[in-house]
C-alpha cells in the first residue's frame, strides 16, 4: 500500500531522513522506534507534505500515486490521515463543524455524495463514544482548552470517522496514563480491518503492548537501521537504545574498511 | 500666540552655545506647531492653560532640603531650579562613569549627536526643552562597565521658579547602569525635563523616575530610551500627580532581541492630574516589551493614560503586552484611558488589558469580617494592589524608602 | 502561505454589476438651490426645507474630520450629483405592478425577490435605489399591527409630528460633517415606528443599491420603538462595480423609549474597489441610538464592501438599567481600509454594554478599531465589557485598535481586552491533512474567529454573512 523508496528529506537545510525506505502492505501494522531526534517526526511531516520539510530524492506511493507531488489535501483525500504528536488549537470552529468538513472535503474528492446532517451526528456521536469522550466535546472548539489526553482522543475520533487507508500515529501514547492510553490504542485496533494499514510511531515499546505490530523498524540518524517481528520492540526496551551507538560505529568501521 | 509662548520663542532665539543648529530646528519646529488646545489629540484630557496664566522667574538663589533617599548609596547629582548644586553632589566616579555638565558639552563628542536622537520630535514642550535647556548633565557609561552605585540626579524646584534641563545617557556596550530621576518641590513653579538614553549592544539599564511633585507644581517631562540589539530596560516611574505633571515614556526597539518593561504607579489626590503617555515602538523583528501600569485616583483627581504599541512592518516575532488597571475612588475623580494598538507584522502577539473598577467588594467584606475597619482595609486592598509593582523594583533600598510614602499618601487620600 | 491566504480571500464582486436603468439625475453640484429642488421633488413641507438649509449653513463652515486611521483623496464636493432617481419612478408606483421591470430585475439578480409571495415569509423590505425608496413590502399587512414602516419622505408627509419631534434628536445637524452634509440633501431612507407594548411582526429590512454614475447616496433611516415594543431591523447595500469613488454618507437614528428593544443589523458590501484601490465606495456614517430606561439597542455590522469605512454605531444609555450591544466582524483585504467601533456613552444606572469586535486584515489592508466606552457621573453600578480582536492574514497588512475609556464614576466597572493573532501554519496544516482545500480552511478558521458576532445576527443574514466569508457549512451541526 505504501511504498517508501530511498527518500531524503531535510529542514532549513539539515539532512534528517537519509536514504529511508518502507513498504506496508494492506492491512499491515508497522511500528517504527528510535530515539528522541532519530527523524520519527520529520518522517510523518515529509510523508503528508508539511510546508518547510523539503524532499531532495527519493520516492512514497500510496496505492502507486505519487503522494511526494501532490498538495497536502490531496495527499489527504488520497487516503493518508496523520494523529499529530501536538494537536492545535482553531478557537470557534467547533470539532463537529470542522469533522463535517473534512469528511465532506474527503468524500467529494472520492466522488462519494456527502453524508447528510443527520447521518453525520450519528456517526459522530458514535467515534465520541467509541473514545470515551463526552457528547459535548462535539461542540467545544477543535481542541480548545483540551487537555494532553483529550486531544490524542480526539485524534483517534477523526481518524475513525475519516476512515483513511494508511494512518501514522505520530507518538499517539505521550503524554497519557495507563486509562487513556488504552482507550486510544482500542480506537485503532478497532479500525483494523484487514484492509487499512497503520504506521506506528512511538519511542515506547509500551504502546506495542496494545497495538500489536506486524513488523517493527528502528529509526536511527534517517535511515531504518534494524527490522523485526514484534519481538525486536521487546529487545529494545531491555536494552535501550544505546546499542546504536556501537552500531554506529561499527557501521563506520564497515564503511572506512 | 499665546503672550508666554511668544515670550518663550523670544528667549529661546537668545540662546547661543554648542547645540545651536539643533535647538534651531526644534525652534522652527515649534513655531509651525499649534499651541495645544483640548482637540489637540496629545492634549486631551490634560488642560495647559494653567502655564499661560502662571508668572515665572528664572531660578531661585534659596538653600534647599534634598530628600534623601535611605540606605541608598548613590552617586549623587543635584541641581536647584536647573542650576547644578556641586556641594550637594558627589564628585569622585567610579571608572567607566564619565560625568560633565550640559553646558560643557562640547567637550564630548558624541553629545551632539546624542541631543534628540532618542527623543520624538511630536512633544510640543520637547521642542520648547530643545530650544531652551540649557542645564543639565551628559552621563557616558564606557563599554563594558558595571557601575554598583546608581546614579541619582536630584532636580528640585522652589516657589515661582522656571526651568528647563537635559539629561543625555549613553550606555556602552555590555555595560550597566542604575539612573534614578528623582524630581521634587511643590509649589507653584515650572519646569520640563527631558531625558534621553541611549542603550548599547547587551548593555542594561534600571531606571527609575520618581516624578514625586505634588500639589501646585506643573512639570512636563519625559524619559526616551533607545535599546541596540539584545538591550535590557527596566524602567519604574512613580506619579504623585500635581497642578500639572505630564510624562512622556518613549521605548525604541532599534535592535533585535532587547526587552523592555515599564512599571508605572500613580496616586492621586485633590484637584491632582497626572497624565502618563507611553510609547513602544518595535522597528525590527525579535523584541519583548511589557508595561504595567497602576493607578488609584481620590477626592477630584484626573489621571489619563495614553499607551502606545507600535509594530512596524516586517517587524515580526514581537511579544508586547500592555496592561492598565485603575481604581477610582472618589465620586468626582476621573479616569481617561487609551490604550492603542498599531502593528503592521503578522507573527506577533500582543495583548492589552484595561480595567477600572472600586475595590472589590469581597476581599473587602473579608477583611471586613476579621475585624478590620472600612477605611483600614481600604488602604490594605489597596496598597496591596500597587504594591505588587514595588515588589517588582530591581532596587531593594528604593522600593522600601517608597513603601511608607506610597502608603501615608495613600492613607490621607479623600476618599468619598 | 501567504499567498495561499491571500487567494483564499480574493473573490469576484458578485454585485458589479450596473442596471440600464434611465433615471432623472441632477447635474453635479451642491448649493442651496439643489437643496430646494431635492425638497420639491420630495414635497417635502417648509419646516423640513428650512431644516436642510440650515444644515447646510452648518456644514459650509465644518472642517472634514482627518483623526481617523484612513488614508483617500478628498472629495470634490461639487462634482457629486445629489439626486438620481428612475424615471420611471416620477409618478410614484402606488403598487408592485407598477414598478419598471428593469428595476425588479436588478433585485431579483441580487437575490431580493419584491414579489411579497416569493419572499421569506416574515421579512418586510423597503429598497432604496439611487436617491429614492421604489418599493415597501408588507406596508398593510403591518399597518394593521400599528406599525409604520415605509420611505423616509412618505413618513415626513404622513406623519410630521414623529418625524419633527425625533429627527435630529439624536444624530444632530451638527454632529460631524458627514452627518451635516446628509442633513442637508438626504433624499430616502426608511421610517419606522413601532407602537406601545408591539412586537413587531417581521424582520423589517432596507436594501440599499447605488446604480447611477457619480452620484452619492445620502439616506436616512428614522426608528422610534415606543414603549415596551420590539424590533428586529436588518441593512444591506451593494453598488456596481466602478473605477470612480463614491460617496455614501448615511444617517442612522434610533430612539428606544422606556422598556423596548432595538435589534439593528448590517451587511455591508459596498463595492470594495480593484486590488489596487481603484475605484470603490468611500462609506461615511453616522449610526447613533438612545436608550431610555431598561431599553436595549443591539448594533450587529459585518463590514466587507467599500474602500473606507468611516462608521462608529452608538449608544446613548441614558436611561437606567438600559443596555447596549455592539457586535463587529470587519473584513478588509485588497487596498480597503477600515475605521470603525462604536461608543457606549453611559449617563444611567446600572447601564450595562458590551462590545465584541473582530477585525480581519488581509492583503494591504488596513483595519482599524476605534472606540469609546464613557462612564458619565450618574452611571452608578454601570458595566463595560469589550473584547477587540484582530487577525492578520500576511505581512503587507496592518490591524490597529484605538479605545478611549473614560470614567468618571468610581462604581462603574470597565473592563478592556484586545488580542491580536494571526492564522497560524499550524492551524492551516491541520485542516489540510485532513482534506480541506486552503480556501476552505482559511474561511472556516476565520470563521470560526467571528462566531460570536455571527451567532447575533438573524438567522437569514448570519447565512449571507457566512457566504461573504466564503463559508459554506450551512447545515452542518455545530
Amino acid at each position: 500500500m505504501l511504498k517508501i523508496n530511498k527518500l531524503h528529506a531535510s529542514v532549513a537545510d539539515n539532512e534528517i531522513i537519509k536514504g529511508l525506505s518502507l513498504d506496508i502492505k494492506a492491512g499491515e501494522v508497522h511500528a517504527i522506534m528510535g530515539p528522541n531526534g532519530a527523524g520519527k517526526s520529520t518522517l510523518s511531516y515529509a510523508l503528508t507534505g508539511r510546508e518547510g520539510y523539503e524532499v531532495a530524492s527519493g520516492s512514497a506511493t500510496l496505492d502507486g500515486a505519487e503522494l511526494l507531488e501532490m498538495e497536502v489535501e490531496e495527499r489527504a483525500c488520497a487516503g493518508l490521515f496523520l494523529a499529530f504528536q501536538y494537536p492545535v488549537e482553531i478557537p470557534g470552529v467547533s470539532n463537529m463543524e470542522f469533522l463535517k468538513v473534512s469528511v465532506d472535503s474527503q468524500r467529494k474528492a472520492r466522488n462519494l455524495v456527502p453524508y447528510s446532517s443527520s447521518e453525520f451526528l450519528k456517526l459522530a456521536k458514535a467515534a465520541c463514544k467509541q473514545v470515551n469522550l463526552p457528547l459535548s466535546f462535539l461542540k467545544r472548539g477543535v481542541n480548545e482548552g483540551f487537555s494532553g489526553g483529550e486531544k490524542k482522543r480526539n485524534e483517534i475520533m477523526q481518524m475513525i470517522l475519516l476512515q483513511p487507508k494508511l494512518s501514522i500515529l505520530d507518538e499517539s501514547d505521550s503524554g497519557l496514563d495507563i486509562d487513556a492510553l488504552k482507550i486510544v490504542a482500542d480506537g485503532i485496533n478497532s479500525q483494523r480491518d484487514g484492509q487499512r494499514s497503520f504506521l506506528v510511531i512511538t519511542h515506547y515499546q509500551r504502546l506495542l503492548d496494545y497495538i500489536k505490530p506486524d513488523f517493527v523498524h528502528v529509526l536511527a540518524d534517517g535511515k531504518i537501521v534494524k527490522s523485526g517481528g514484534p519481538e525486536l520492540a521487546l529487545e529494545l526496551e531491555a536494552e535501550g537504545y544505546a546499542w546504536l551507538e556501537s552500531y554506529d560505529r561499527n557501521a563506520e568501521q564497515e564503511v572506512n574498511a | 500666540m499665546s503672550s508666554w509662548l511668544a515670550n518663550t520663542i523670544s528667549e529661546a532665539e537668545q540662546v547661543n552655545d554648542w547645540l545651536s543648529p539643533k535647538r534651531a530646528e526644534s525652534l522652527a519646529l515649534l513655531k509651525n506647531t499649534p499651541w495645544p488646545n483640548r482637540k489637540t489629540e496629545a492634549w486631551r484630557y490634560t488642560p495647559i492653560n494653567v502655564i499661560e496664566r502662571a508668572r515665572f522667574s528664572a531660578a531661585n538663589d534659596t538653600d534647599v532640603q534634598i530628600t534623601a533617599i535611605e540606605n541608598l548609596d548613590s552617586i549623587d547629582l543635584v541641581f536647584i531650579d536647573g542650576i547644578f548644586n556641586l556641594q550637594a553632589s558627589t564628585n569622585d566616579f567610579p571608572e567607566g562613569l564619565f560625568i560633565t555638565q550640559l553646558s560643557e558639552g562640547q567637550s564630548c563628542e558624541w553629545a551632539l549627536d546624542g541631543f534628540k536622537k532618542t527623543k520624538p520630535n511630536k512633544h510640543f514642550f520637547g521642542l520648547i526643552n530643545d530650544a531652551l535647556a540649557t542645564s543639565g548633565c551628559i552621563i557616558d557609561v564606557a563599554a563594558n562597565a558595571r557601575i554598583e552605585r546608581p546614579i541619582r540626579i536630584v532636580q528640585s524646584f522652589t516657589s515661582g521658579s522656571q526651568s528647563h534641563t537635559r539629561i543625555l545617557v549613553r550606555v556602552g556596550p555590555s555595560a550597566k547602569v542604575s539612573v534614578v530621576e528623582q524630581l521634587q518641590g511643590d509649589e507653584l513653579c515650572f519646569n520640563t525635563s527631558f531625558a534621553e538614553y541611549d542603550i548599547g549592544e547587551a548593555a542594561t539599564l534600571e531606571h527609575y523616575r520618581l516624578a514625586m511633585q505634588c500639589q501646585a507644581a506643573i512639570s512636563i517631562g519625559g524619559s526616551h530610551f533607545s535599546l541596540a540589539q539584545s538591550a535590557k530596560l527596566t524602567s519604574n516611574l512613580i506619579g504623585f500627580g500635581s497642578q500639572l505633571s505630564r510624562v512622556d515614556m518613549d521605548i525604541i526597539h532599534a535592535g533585535e532581541n532587547a526587552i523592555s518593561k515599564l512599571n508605572v504607579i500613580y496616586l492621586l489626590d485633590g484637584k491632582e492630574l497626572f497624565d502618563l503617555h507611553s510609547s513602544f515602538e518595535h522597528t525590527v523583528a525579535n523584541g519583548t516589551s511589557d508595561q504595567n501600569i497602576r493607578c488609584i485616583v481620590a477626592d477630584r483627581a484626573n489621571a489619563v493614560f495614553n499607551g502606545r504599541i507600535h509594530i512596524h512592518r516586517d517587524a515580526q516575532k514581537i511579544l508586547a503586552s500592555m496592561n492598565n488597571r485603575n481604581l477610582l475612588m472618589s465620586e468626582d475623580a476621573q479616569v481617561n484611558t487609551k490604550p492603542e494598538l498599531e502593528i503592521y507584522a503578522d507573527d506577533v502577539r500582543c495583548a492589552h488589558g484595561v480595567t477600572i473598577a472600586e475595590i472589590d467588594e469581597q476581599a473587602m467584606f473579608y477583611l471586613q469580617s476579621r475585624g478590620v475597619s472600612r477605611i483600614d482595609a481600604q488602604v490594605i486592598l489597596s496598597f496591596g494592589f500597587i504594591n505588587e509593582l514595588v515588589d517588582q523594583m530591581p532596587n531593594v533600598a528604593i522600593a522600601d524608602w517608597l513603601r511608607p510614602q506610597l502608603r501615608n499618601r495613600f492613607a490621607n487620600m479623600e476618599i468619598r | 502561505m501567504t499567498d495561499q491566504l491571500d487567494e483564499a480571500l480574493q473573490r469576484e464582486y458578485e454585485a458589479g454589476f450596473v442596471s440600464d436603468i434611465e433615471s432623472r439625475t441632477f447635474e453635479p453640484g451642491l448649493d442651496e438651490d439643489v437643496i430646494r429642488r431635492i425638497s420639491a421633488m420630495k414635497e417635502e413641507p417648509q419646516w423640513m426645507l428650512d431644516w436642510r438649509l440650515k444644515a447646510f449653513a452648518l456644514w459650509q463652515k465644518m472642517p472634514e474630520p482627518d483623526w481617523a486611521h484612513i488614508q483617500y483623496e478628498k472629495m470634490d464636493f461639487q462634482s457629486i450629483s445629489y439626486y438620481s432617481a428612475p424615471k420611471s419612478m416620477d409618478d410614484r408606483p402606488k403598487s408592485l405592478d407598477e414598478v419598471d421591470p428593469e428595476l425588479l430585475a436588478t433585485y431579483e439578480k441580487l437575490g431580493i425577490p419584491l414579489i411579497e409571495q416569493q419572499q421569506l415569509a416574515g421579512i418586510a423590505v423597503d429598497v432604496v435605489f439611487d436617491s429614492v425608496s421604489v418599493v415597501t413590502t408588507f406596508r398593510e399587512k403591518l399597518k394593521e399591527q400599528g406599525v409604520i414602516f415605509c420611505p423616509i419622505s412618505d413618513a415626513i408627509r404622513e406623519h410630521p409630528e414623529l418625524v419633527q419631534k425625533y429627527l435630529g434628536s439624536v444624530v444632530s445637524q451638527k454632529d460631524n460633517f458627514f452627518a451635516a452634509l446628509n442633513c442637508a440633501v438626504f433624499t430616502d431612507g426608511s421610517f419606522v415606528y413601532i407602537p406601545k407594548g408591539t412586537r413587531c411582526p417581521m424582520e423589517l429590512s432596507t436594501y440599499f443599491r447605488i446604480n447611477e454614475l457619480n452620484t452619492g447616496q445620502f439616506e436616512r433611516t428614522l426608528i422610534i420603538a415606543d414603549e415596551g415594543s420590539h424590533v428586529s431591523y436588518l441593512e444591506g447595500c451593494t453598488a456596481p462595480q466602478r473605477d470612480e469613488n463614491q460617496l455614501h454618507a448615511a444617517v442612522v437614528e434610533l430612539i428606544c423609549l422606556d422598556n423596548a428593544e432595538i435589534k439593528y443589523s448590517t451587511v455591508q458590501n459596498w463595492y470594495p474597489g480593484d486590488e489596487n484601490g481603484k475605484g470603490g465606495i468611500y462609506n461615511f456614517v453616522t449610526k447613533r441610538g438612545i436608550c431610555h430606561d431598561s431599553a436595549k439597542i443591539s448594533w450587529t455590522q459585518v463590514e466587507t464592501g467599500s474602500a473606507v469605512t468611516w462608521k462608529y454605531p452608538s449608544c446613548i444609555l441614558k436611561g437606567d438599567n438600559s443596555i447596549g450591544e455592539f457586535y463587529s466582524v470587519a473584513l478588509t483585504r485588497g487596498a480597503q481600509q477600515a475605521d470603525t467601533g462604536t461608543k457606549m456613552i453611559h449617563l444611567g444606572k446600572n447601564t450595562r454594554s458590551t462590545i465584541i469586535s473582530k477585525g480581519i486584515s488581509a492583503g494591504k489592508s488596513n483595519n482599524s478599531y476605534r472606540g469609546l466606552v464613557h462612564m458619565g457621573k450618574g452611571a452608578k453600578g454601570a458595566r463595560n465589557f469589550t473584547q477587540c480582536d484582530s487577525l492578520l492574514i500576511g505581512d503587507k497588512c496592518g490591524a490597529h485598535t484605538f479605545p478611549y475609556v473614560e470614567s468618571r464614576n468610581p462604581t462603574a466597572i470597565v473592563e478592556h481586552e484586545a488580542t491580536t493573532s494571526k492564522v497560524s501554519d499550524d492551524q492551516m496544516f491541520l485542516c489540510r491533512q485532513r482534506g480541506l482545500d486552503p480556501e476552505k480552511a482559511v474561511s472556516m478558521i476565520v470563521n470560526g474567529f467571528c462566531k460570536e458576532v455571527f451567532k447575533e445576527l438573524p438567522m437569514e443574514f448570519a447565512v449571507e454573512a457566512g457566504k461573504l466569508l466564503e463559508i459554506s457549512l450551512e447545515g452542518s451541526v455545530g
